[in-house]
């Protein structure tokens, strides 16, 4: 690589290992000036520590990386930013109780004394400039998630970035939210900044990036390559590699995002007995997101229900009123007919409710306690407090059962903070999805988790619908809810806005997402 | 199994670090290590009866320990042993007193009763603060610690004083002789068995009962246990009565034991021994037997150090901070190399 001035970004031999896990194998690659590049791949194949490492979050224990023709000595975020490299994180790091100008400010350079409405002014000449349509004066939280991100690349832009990178963008934002993004990013290309986008929908880059690189298992398949004439399926196929078992034509497609998947029905939905009926729920409001206003659901023997919507519109609210774990102010709640509004979680599991929760680590399993006791808990409170049990017996019944479910191992005494995500999910899968079962709810039951993983996943779902369960199926990925999901409720700010069947239209259910006219 | 191993084995290693280093600080000030080191090595388990004297504080400790390692488990941090070891003595010695003449065989039993029932109570109420409220269980229990020994004096200068009693400290009076459990040694067939039960019914609990798994599980993930329909109240109610229990039941062997009587202020130290026990012990109820006679032994041979080595006999106070500090100091850096180690493959 010569000192070539149309080269922005280039990694020579970048190689990153987190204890064991190689997160980035000797990866060589260079980006050209002023395009907007994407690089692609499942989760966990090196996407998000490949953009730390250019953005100087994470130093590599081998290799190199150039800006511009300057070395990078890596692992300083300031270096990197000197060089004009800026990356816009996942989740957002702007604090809520700021205004956006008071956000804008935070971090950038110069310490002199400045007035609120010279703070104001100069920052909103600044979004405007940049076509963002927000107040300096509104807080961060008032702002849709949209907006926050908006302001998140504004602020990015203060210091004359030439290289900006976006860290899967896209998976907190509604397809219409996803399309304004590209437009904006678009704009940013033709005043000469170069965009390095983190996605993982193969539409997705198709439809903004003039190149794409893929990785898989921290190694570059390929790239950059163009996108012009790019095939979709050539792309998937090296998302998915070879690995991967045979996954039939929506699968694959839901998975890797080549194009939306319209969804098909098992079975004439009218005849189908409700094993779940919500009511009218309201739910009181508390800390944890927004609460439910007069919800009214119900779910049939094996049918899938997807439940689309921007994260934070309601969705954990459902689940926990479903489960008793939420106050629910009015309106009632059946499970196979029965009114269980007053039961506990025991007792409406006892009637064959199953969870798979929205937080592996937090909700699902306890990360420090060993496998059994993970496995055995939902058993055990069954039972009286002061039953006697055999340990060994339960370890014997873990063992068959974490084998049956194809869980990677070593014994089940190991603490379940060593599985992978996919094992952990796993995990879960095996205490929670047995022939009792007669509603699962599944929340992002496949967040973080790799092809594999993700496609076994949805076969378990898929498997309960067959015994006759009714499905609950929470994801913010329109792609695999229309995949799986017989039917689609969208929720918006604690409400169910609106109901449909296949074929599903990607345009019209996003639409409701975000409360334009359905 | 080789996880509990090394548990141990890392334990006596921390034990002989705070020794060692306890041994250097005496050294400088002027004391000699060596013979504080023999000494106390006489004292707690070469020296005749040294057996006996070592479970006379053993016996105990191993109980207020265990009912600390249930309350541990489950999550909660309950330092007020100190304050339900006083309350149950003081309810006991009330019992006792009331009972005065009554046969031994009714008033022996009642004493318990009482004593397990005050200790409960005196951790009752931390309890349904921290499980209705959430007020943090260290500081309201520490306070019920001091609540405790004061209302301890004030028993003993009031309505349990003994009249004829001349010395400084209040007292109260003495107990009869035929409710007395054992001689002045503190050791006897009852409190031995009464140690056993309770460390096989403990043992069973926490190894072979639902609650075990759950308060285990719960402890460390309330959440989760949450998600799986467990009221979690239930269970931390349940850990804080049985360990406030517990040490209510030490106090009333204390007093119809080895004390015969209720003294303002008496074993000053024993609730916070007994949570450095079973820290040690990593909260495992074969381990705090062990480590218990341990204790034991440090606490028998502080009698023995003023006249072996000339150290004050607080130099076991030293000594046991000495390997608190050590064992807390452990604990944090293991969570921290533990989690370190967690977080490749959590965010994956």
């Amino acid at each position: 690589m010569k000192g070539n001035d149309s080269i922005i970004l280039a990694c020579r031999d970048v190689a990153v290992r987190y204890g064991d896990v190689v997160a980035l194998d000797d990866v060589s690659i260079s980006f050209q000036r002023g395009l907007i590049h994407a690089v692609v791949g499942q989760n966990g194949a090196g996407k998000t520590t490949f953009a730390r490492v250019v953005s100087g979050l994470v130093r590599p224990q081998k290799g190199s990386v150039e800006i511009g023709g300057t070395r990078l000595a890596g692992g300083s975020v300031n270096d990197a930013r000197q060089a004009g490299v800026e990356l816009v994180h996942q989740s957002f790091a702007l604090p809520p109780s700021f205004t956006v100008a008071e956000a804008m400010q935070f971090g950038a350079s110069g310490g002199r004394l400045y007035t609120r409405g010279g703070l104001e002014r100069r920052w909103q000449a600044h979004l405007d400039a940049l076509d963002v349509r927000v107040s300096a004066q509104a807080r961060i939280r008032t702002l849709t998630v949209e907006q926050q991100q908006a302001v998140e690349i504004a602020r990015a832009l203060v210091s004359d970035a030439r290289l900006l990178i976006l860290d899967e963008p896209t998976a907190v934002l509604s397809p219409e939210g996803a399309s304004k993004l590209f437009e904006r990013v678009r704009r940013l290309k033709e005043r000469g900044v170069t965009v390095l986008l983190i996605l993982h929908k193969i539409r997705e880059v198709l439809a903004v990036a003039d190149t794409v690189s893929v990785l898989r298992g921290g190694r570059l398949v390929d790239g950059p390559l163009s996108t012009s004439g790019m095939d979709g399926d050539r792309l998937a196929s090296m998302i998915i590699g070879s690995s991967a078992r045979a996954l039939d034509g929506e699968d694959r497609a839901a998975l890797t995002g080549a194009a939306v998947p319209h969804g098909e029905t098992h079975a004439a939905a009218a005849d189908r007995q409700p094993v779940a009926r919500l009511r009218g729920v309201n739910t009181r409001p508390d800390e944890d997101g927004t609460a439910l206003q007069a919800v009214d659901l119900t779910v049939g023997r094996g049918e899938i229900v997807g439940i689309a919507g921007v994260e934070g519109n309601g969705q954990r609210a459902l689940v926990r009123a479903i489960c008793g774990l939420a106050e629910v102010g009015a309106g009632s709640v059946e499970l196979d007919g029965a009114d269980v509004s007053r039961a506990t979680l025991a007792e409406r599991r006892e009637a064959g409710l199953r969870v798979i929760p929205f937080e592996r680590n937090a909700e699902g399993l306890s990360l420090t306690s060993p496998l059994w006791e993970n496995w055995s808990a939902g058993r055990l409170l069954a039972r009286p407090l002061l039953s006697a049990i055999s340990p060994a017996g339960l370890r014997r019944d873990c063992k068959a059962a974490l084998d049956a479910w194809d869980v990677r191992y070593a014994h089940v005494g190991q603490p379940a903070g060593s599985l992978s995500g996919g094992n952990a999910q796993k995990v879960i899968l095996s205490r929670e999805m047995d022939e009792a079962g007669r509603l699962v709810i599944a929340a992002q039951p496949t967040r973080g988790l790799d092809i594999g993983a993700t496609a076994f996943v949805w076969e378990a779902l898929r498997k309960a619908r067959g015994r006759g369960c009714g499905v609950i199926f929470v994801s913010s990925d329109l792609d695999e809810i229309f995949d799986l999901a017989d039917r689609v409720v969208v929720m918006l700010s604690g409400r169910i806005v609106a109901e449909f069947r296949p074929p599903f239209d990607l345009e019209r259910v996003g639409a409701a997402m975000t409360g334009a006219r359905a | 199994m080789s996880d509990s191993l090394a548990a141990i084995v890392r334990a006596i290693l921390f034990i002989v670090l705070a020794l060692a280093m306890c041994g250097v600080i005496f050294e400088f000030a002027g004391y000699s290590a060596p013979q504080m080191f023999q000494s106390i090595v006489d004292g707690a388990f070469l020296r005749r009866n040294a057996l006996e004297h070592a479970l006379r504080w053993a016996l105990p400790l191993f109980i207020t320990a265990t009912g600390i390692v249930i309350s541990f488990r489950a999550g909660y941090f309950n330092i007020g042993a100190q304050g339900q070891f006083y309350v149950g003595a003081i309810c006991a010695a009330f019992v006792a007193e009331w009972l005065r003449g009554y046969p031994a065989a009714m008033v022996i039993p009642l004493c318990f009763a009482a004593g397990m029932t005050g200790g409960a109570l005196w951790a009752l109420w931390p309890g349904l603060l921290r499980l209705r409220s959430g007020a943090d269980e260290v500081i309201t229990t520490l306070m019920g610690n001091f609540l405790a020994g004061l209302l301890l004096v004030y028993v003993t200068a009031g309505p349990l004083k003994d009249p004829s009693g001349s010395g400084q400290q209040a007292s109260s009076r003495p107990l009869e002789a035929a409710y007395r459990i054992s001689a002045s040694s503190g050791v006897s067939p009852t409190i031995i068995g009464i140690a056993a039960l309770v460390g096989i019914a403990m043992w069973w609990l926490v190894n072979r009962t639902a609650f075990g798994v759950l308060s285990g599980l719960s402890g460390r993930n309330p959440t989760m246990v949450r998600w799986q329909g467990a009221s979690t109240w239930k269970i931390g109610l349940a850990s804080f009565l049985v360990s406030g229990a517990l040490a209510g039941l030490a106090g009333t062997i204390e007093l119809m034991g080895p004390n015969g009587r209720l003294a303002g202020g008496f074993l000053p130290a024993h609730g916070f021994t007994a949570v450095l026990i079973a820290l040690v012990a990593g909260l495992s109820i074969t381990g705090a037997a062990i480590v218990a006679f341990f204790f034991g032994g440090l606490a028998s041979a502080a009698l023995y150090l003023p006249v072996m080595a000339g150290l004050p006999s607080a130099a076991i106070d030293i000594i046991n901070a000495a390997i608190a500090l050590f064992i807390t100091a452990r604990s944090r850096f293991i969570d921290r190399v533990t989690k370190a180690w967690r977080r490749p493959w959590t965010t994956s």
